[in-house]
């Protein structure tokens, strides 16, 4: 008996393997690995670059857990690139990208951006997607001074460990949801139920969250977290349940905000406020759930029709050569570009150190709202993150009350009354 | 009758040589690769070391007795956050860091493995997931200490050079291990549980004992591989560290070099780790899907690892010491 066994899990066992093996690779590809310079099509507004080629390296995640996200962030990237080489290049000079996949592993980050740096050698680079690859990243860009613009990754505990050479380009982590409690405390909600992904990002979101909603007078009914690639939270819809917030608040990514709305509706979990990081702001939210996305609120870096610098162009040419609108993953991948390029345009050299001090003393507008400008650990400080809501087919900005284009519905109807 | 037999031994003999021959020369390259190479070089044969030294340590216990474990990652996390902790909150210098996580390590194999081991086939692989995803969520949970999901931020040090060779050594003496192992009476006891446990039980072999050791050496293998990953990377969080994908790659290296032999791990771990990364410089986008149908082919068409195909064409002789 016990023989039998053992041999059918080992005769087992290669299949098992190549299921697995199946299954890694199963997180999509994408076309395309790095923007060869423009080919003069559009007019250029300067002389056409010339000479020797400025290389800037990145690696996004555009495979595993969060290839979604990152793949916005690559064509931004590449879109940038393409943008500037039309302008005249960098210095006079072309641009030319090579962005790489690091599959959402921060090991797998870290060897890429040591090959960008020592194998490609690349003169800059720009930032991955995610605060875990951008913590592991970013400790080998301080080893080679590489100034590091962190355009997909905001957890403020990238800059609380004393690195000079790298810089926020938007809100930190915690300060995500502060437009939404303000709507929430504007409203007279007393409650709120809190829950995580226990990673690096939705941490951070999830503990400035309660520690702003606390300091305006609100009281957590309920604080949970789940883990990373999480399938089924229909046990902790039943927690927030039982607890019965006014307002939900999830610090979150795409795939996890999608099912906490979804088993929520499946569960009938009716709160007045429902709220997601990250994943609210993509268009996947609303093509993904449909009327469920409905009056969900989330924080955006960035949004389509903001009034911001340049945003009009960004979005007319971004769609028209990906075929698809921007998200706001995009808008700060293409701010982190504009960034180094101002950068550059003040250091008016490649020399990193001199890259480096202009980072850290410049102050502009990009496509983002508010403005780039950071403090002296680097954390951004003038970005200004907006509040929009799911109407229809639309997301408005409906705070702050400078950017709003929209009124907010509230509150949101039970799950039972609604079509 | 005599004169082929004779043949067929020293073809087998030549084979043995050129494969011996070929592990020397790539242990020499491996030496010398941070003299030579680039640190993105470094990196690479870093990672691959590390595979490799998981790959050993998996082969070591489950190649061995048979009790396939799942959940292998758990102990190159262990290591990982173990000297985390002891750099982090205990101050403690690198070297006696890095043998503090293989000795955690092992002492969780053993406290597992006193258990865990009682259960056989399916069960124990099941179980073995199990224990390595409770332990994710403890050390998740644990944040004051492991600062939980947020991950653990180590002094950052450029230590590349000593990182290298000491996953270097670790690999070496898990080879060394598996070759006293192979060759002496144990490794042929360990071979006995795997055919069948209870014929072996029945012949005066110690089983539980023999069992409980291959999984504490072979934890504390995965525990100092964790421990020098650590140091080196200095960002180490629990998704990345018990990542599932980790203990795949190692179950995927030693079978394709041969499970329960000596230099299998080794030979899988170069040829998969070689491939994967000449397949994502060629084409990055999709080597995901590329390296997957390739894992499928091994197993398809070399279900006993390099190593037996050798044996099989009587290129490579029979010998335990391969």
């Amino acid at each position: 008996m016990n023989t039998r066994s053992r041999r059918s899990i080992l005769a087992g066992l290669p299949a098992s393997i190549g299921l697995a093996g199946l299954a890694l690779s199963a997180c999509g590809g994408s076309e395309g690995s790095s923007a060869a310079p423009a080919a003069g099509g559009a007019p250029a507004a300067g002389a056409a670059p010339k000479g020797a080629p400025v290389k800037i390296g990145a690696s996004v995640s555009t495979t595993g857990s969060n290839g979604k996200t990152g793949q916005y962030q690559v064509e931004a990237y590449q879109l940038w690139a393409e943008q500037i080489n039309t302008r005249g290049g960098l210095l006079g000079r072309p641009v030319e990208m090579v962005i790489l996949d690091d599959q959402s592993d921060p090991t797998v980050g870290t060897k890429l951006y040591e090959k960008l740096i020592n194998e490609d050698k690349v003169d800059l680079v720009l930032g991955p997607y995610s605060s875990g690859v951008t913590q592991a990243v970013s400790t080998v860009t301080e080893k080679y001074k590489y100034p590091l613009l962190s355009a997909g990754a905001s957890a403020s505990d990238i800059w609380k460990r004393n690195y000079k050479y790298v810089f926020g380009v938007y809100s930190v982590a915690e300060s995500y949801f502060y437009g939404v409690i303000d709507l929430a405390k504007k409203s007279g909600y007393q409650t709120i139920a809190i829950v995580n992904e226990d990673t690096v990002f939705p941490k951070a979101t999830a503990a400035g969250t309660a520690e702003y909603a606390r300091k305006q007078g609100m009281r957590i009914v309920f604080q949970e977290q789940y883990p990373t690639k999480v399938t089924d939270l229909s046990s902790l819809i039943t927690k927030v349940k039982a607890a019965k917030p006014e307002v939900l608040v999830g610090g979150s990514y795409q795939p996890d905000s999608v099912l906490l709305t979804r088993q929520a509706k499946e569960l009938d979990l009716n709160v007045k406020m429902l709220g997601f990081s990250v994943g609210a702001a993509m268009p996947e939210f609303g093509e993904g759930l449909g009327k469920d996305a409905d009056f969900v609120f989330g924080p955006s870096m960035w949004e389509p029709s903001l009034k911001t610098k340049g945003n009009t162009e960004f979005f007319d040419t971004y769609k028209k050569k990906w075929n698809r609108e921007p998200d706001y993953h995009s808008a700060t991948g293409f701010a982190g570009g504009q960034i180094l390029e101002a950068a550059v345009g003040k250091a008016k050299s490649l020399d990193r150190e001199k890259i480096r001090e202009a980072l850290a003393t410049l102050e502009i507008e990009t496509v983002l709202p508010g403005k780039y400008k950071v403090d002296d650990t680097g954390t951004q400080t003038a970005h200004i993150p907006v509040v929009i809501q799911w109407q229809g087919k639309d997301k408005p900005v409906i705070g702050p009350d400078s950017m709003a284009n929209g009124k907010p519905k509230l509150p949101m109807p039970e799950w039972k009354a609604r079509a | 009758m005599a004169g082929p037999l004779i043949a067929d031994q020293r073809a087998a003999a030549r084979g043995q040589r050129i494969y011996a021959m070929l592990l020397a020369v790539t242990a020499g390259v491996i030496m010398v690769i941070p003299a030579f190479g680039s640190n993105y070089t470094k990196t690479f044969v870093m990672q691959g070391l590390m595979s490799c030294a998981l790959a050993g340590s998996w082969n070591l216990i489950s190649g061995f007795t048979g009790y396939v474990s799942f959940g292998h990652a758990a102990f190159f996390g262990i290591g990982s956050y173990a000297a985390g902790i002891a750099i982090v909150h205990g101050g403690i210098p690198a070297p006696l860091a890095i043998a503090i996580a293989g000795a955690a390590a092992a002492a969780v194999g053993l406290t597992f493995g006193y258990p865990a081991l009682r259960l056989r086939g399916p069960y124990f692989a099941v179980g073995m997931l199990g224990v390595a995803e409770a332990i994710r969520v403890a050390v998740t949970v644990a944040e004051p200490v492991t600062g939980g999901g947020k991950g653990l931020v180590l002094p950052p040090e450029d230590v590349l050079d000593a990182a290298y060779y000491a996953m270097l050594a670790v690999v070496t003496t898990t080879v060394l291990v598996t070759y006293r192992v192979a060759t002496l009476p144990v490794g042929l006891r360990l071979l006995a549980i795997r055919e069948d446990e209870v014929a072996a039980e029945m012949n005066g072999i110690q089983v539980t004992r023999l069992k409980l050791g291959a999984f504490a050496v072979s934890a504390l293998f995965a525990g100092l591989a964790g421990g020098i990953y650590a140091w080196q990377i200095s960002y180490i969080d629990p998704g990345t560290v018990f990542a599932g994908s980790l203990t795949v790659r190692a179950i995927a290296m030693t079978m394709l070099g041969g499970q329960g032999t000596v230099f299998g791990p080794v030979v899988g771990s170069i040829l998969l780790s070689g491939i994967s990364e000449a397949l994502w410089t060629r084409f990055p986008f999709i080597h995901t899907a590329l390296s997957g149908v390739l894992i499928v082919a091994i197993v398809l068409f070399l279900p006993g690892g390099i190593t037996q195909f050798l044996q099989n064409r009587g290129w490579i002789p029979r010998s335990r010491r391969l």
